[in-house]
């Protein structure tokens, strides 16, 4: 059962990430109808913002996710003005093209910045609590309550469960910032204004909605929250010129999963995309070798035998297949309402 | 006037075109029949100078350009100037065979250093095979690399020794942590590698408790790392590359897995150190040489190296500096001016297929190479590396026999 408490948190870290990615993708499509695949890179540029701003100035890290988060807003902002603005009435599919070209630019961009090597947030760089754990030490228990002990490692739930204080960063980010979202698009003018735009873009402005304002906030918001999902896994995995592909693709999957346009369905499906990814991971093979010893197949199924162990190669397929059925039997996603011109 | 100005323009930027000295490292003339200046001789290096194994590429191409260099100031051969055209194969099958082609069909290139990956070793192989051309590779350890041409070779050992070799060590000389769990990347070198570790474990009865493969685009292995921290074994073999490597133990040190982590030559890169940081601690590795093993002769290329380049050599440059060396050594022996390109190619696999005992044997700074029939290095030792305090150092208890 242990096994199961650690998977269900990492599939709720990594899901984390993705909603904070997928949301970027799902606010500009809701408003625009454009898949802005170059999503992913800002993601990326994220990332390598705060390894620049941490590795060649002095400021500290947390103020380093801040200042990536405005730059993002900046870079989603300009890309929306440079390349989606004057498309604006063009067909869909030029936009969608525009986009494609933009990420390849931005991912050619950063490799000829900082190079093709994947880099990694060094020590001397981080706050205590995100450094490298050496094994060589024992971890200093800070205080236990309630059978649940903090080290200086890891939040200990039981000998075999630990929740790394980096990836209670990447939680508890990432709901603050769901949270806020929600109540600013429900709560707030500007929110107001998004949906509005979302609902018809031509009548909204024709009530008095400055549309391309709207339009570029919309661009700066969901740039910024991949830009603190892009540091989290900087610090978490690597940053390289690519990184923004597979994530890119995996949140997009996410918010189409959840229904493309619905925020709510973007964090719901960024959720289910990584516990499926870690569960699919991780119970694939005993769920087969189980199948196979009950029906008298255990020969078949000799885990020395074969060189591929099915489940765990295979992971980033099986979320897409958690996708496919669920978009067969909702096309429209789990949050996402039919409407004329989705089509 | 407005026509007239575009095609002067145009007429201008023709001429300012036709007049850039073409790039002689990288522009060759592959439908040219001529073999190029003859006062130069082409060599092909392959490795994967971008993508996931950079760090092993940049090492490749350090080692190569200092041979070059060091042959080219001692009058190059026979006062032909060695000149070395790269190729980046990304570390992937579908860009080395592109590499491949290019390389065999440039009408000046004689030999291929190269590749790196097992993976883009064999993807290239047929290619070579079906040219002509012999490839050299100073890092590839897939058992198959070799087998089936008689053009590939190779200046290290194979995967089923190496695999064998860490089961072993481990079964005899770490005798305290008696069971151990497998984390494969789902490529040639892994797959291969595993299958050697898993056969030896079970023929000497090493208790092997998970078995979990991974794939290179992903980043995130903690689902994995969780499988095996529930069957709680005292080792976890990576059968992987540096870059996942430095991740994986990272990620096992955060899910609070205290078990020792042991690589292979995929993870002998002083880019592991730096990405994994404090947690690869305490980690065991194999290679094929270590300069703390090599003798006079391998600390004075040391230190060339870190002159020329701010950096220590490692492993991939000192075989490459290996692979450079022999291949000069054969082009020195066997070249002719007066003959055709594929003669001047099958003299210098023919001349390497030649060095088939100790005594025949090219004497390198990583020590004695010489092949079998395929082309496979013969009787070259495995060194045992631990990390320790950031940096790679020589175990203290090896297993030469």
């Amino acid at each position: 059962m242990d096994q199961f408490y650690q998977q269900l948190i990492n599939g709720i870290v990594l899901g984390g990430i993705y909603a904070l990615i997928a949301v970027g993708y799902t606010m500009v499509y809701g408003i625009i109808q454009l898949i802005n695949f170059a999503h992913g890179e800002i993601f990326m540029l994220g990332a390598y913002f705060a390894f620049t701003l941490v590795n060649f100035t002095p400021i500290p890290f947390w103020v380093a996710i801040f200042v990536s988060m405005l730059f993002c807003a900046g870079v989603g902002m300009l890309m929306d003005y440079v390349a989606y603005r004057p498309l604006r009435n063009a067909p869909r599919l030029s936009a969608l093209i525009t986009a494609i070209g933009v990420s390849i630019g931005l991912q050619n961009l950063a490799r000829i910045l900082w190079g093709a090597k994947p880099q990694t947030f060094t020590d001397d760089t981080l706050p205590t609590i995100f450094q490298q754990i050496s094994p060589m030490k024992e971890p200093k228990v800070f205080f236990s309550i309630f059978g649940v002990t903090f080290t200086d490692a890891a939040i200990q739930f039981s000998e075999n469960v630990s929740l790394a204080y980096l990836d209670l960063t990447i939680i508890v980010l990432a709901i603050i910032l769901m949270v806020s979202l929600n109540r600013l698009v429900s709560l707030t003018k500007i929110g107001k204004a998004m949906r509005a735009c979302a609902q018809n873009r031509i009548a909204a402005n024709l009530m008095g909605v400055r549309t391309n304002q709207v339009i570029a906030i919309t661009f700066a918001i969901g740039s910024a929250l991949g830009a603190v999902a892009g540091v989290m896994v900087g610090v978490r995995d690597n940053i390289g010129p690519t990184m923004g592909l597979h994530k890119g693709v995996a949140a997009f999957a996410a918010a189409v999963l959840g229904g493309i346009g619905n925020i709510t369905g973007a964090m719901v499906g960024g959720l289910l995309m990584g516990l499926a990814e870690v569960f699919g991971a991780g119970y694939i093979d005993p769920m087969i070798a189980t199948i196979c010893h009950t029906i008298g197949l255990g020969e078949f199924y000799d885990s020395e035998k074969i060189s591929h162990s099915y489940g765990s190669g295979y992971r980033i397929a099986i979320s897409y297949i958690v996708m496919i059925i669920v978009i067969l039997i909702r096309p429209t996603g789990l949050f996402g309402k039919a409407s004329a011109h989705r089509a | 006037m407005r026509k007239w100005f575009i095609v002067i323009l145009l007429l201008s930027l023709v001429t300012v075109w036709g007049c850039q000295p073409p790039d002689k490292n990288t522009e060759a003339d592959p439908q040219g029949d001529t073999q190029g200046d003859q006062s130069e001789l082409f060599v092909g290096v392959a490795g994967p100078f971008t993508g996931t194994a950079a760090a092993f590429g940049e090492m490749i191409q350090r080692g190569a350009e200092l041979k070059a260099k060091e042959i080219n100031e001692a009058g190059g051969i026979n006062g032909r100037k060695l000149i070395l055209s790269f190729g980046d194969d990304a570390g992937t099958d579908k860009e080395a065979k592109l590499i491949a082609t290019r390389f065999a069909t440039d009408k000046r290139i004689l030999a291929v250093v190269g590749h790196f990956n097992s993976s883009c070793s064999l993807a290239g192989k047929d290619i070579y095979k079906e040219n002509g051309i012999v490839a050299l590779s100073p890092g590839s350890t897939n058992v198959s690399v070799c087998e089936g041409s008689d053009w590939t070779f190779r200046n290290l050992y194979r995967d089923d020794f190496q695999g064998t070799f860490i089961a072993r060590y481990i079964k005899t000389k770490l005798t305290e942590y008696p069971s151990v769990a497998v984390l494969f990347d789902n490529d040639d070198y892994g797959r291969g590698l595993r299958d050697a570790f898993t056969a030896e474990a079970k023929k000497i009865e090493l208790n092997m408790v998970a078995s979990e493969a991974y794939d290179r685009e992903n980043t995130d292995f903690t689902a994995q790392l969780t499988s095996i921290k529930g069957k709680n074994p005292d080792i976890i073999f990576i059968s992987g590359l540096y870059g996942e490597a430095a991740l994986i133990v990272r990620q096992a040190r955060r899910l609070g897995i205290k078990a020792l982590f042991f690589g292979a030559d995929g993870v002998d890169s002083p880019d592991f150190l730096k990405n994994a940081g404090a947690s690869a601690d305490g980690t065991y590795l194999t290679t094929p040489f270590t300069f703390g093993a090599g003798g006079e002769g391998a600390s004075k290329v040391a230190a060339a190296f870190e002159a020329e380049f701010g950096v220590a050599p490692d492993t991939w440059a000192a075989l490459t500096y290996d692979a450079m060396g022999m291949i000069a050594e054969a082009i020195e022996k066997t070249y002719n001016k007066d003959a055709e390109l594929a003669i001047n190619r099958k003299a210098i696999r023919d001349h390497l297929a030649s060095l088939d005992t100790p005594e025949e044997g090219y004497k390198g700074i990583t020590g004695l190479t010489y092949f079998d029939i395929n082309g496979d290095t013969v009787d070259k030792p495995a060194y045992v590396k631990v990390v320790k305090d950031g940096m790679f150092t020589t175990a203290p208890i090896q297993m030469t026999d």
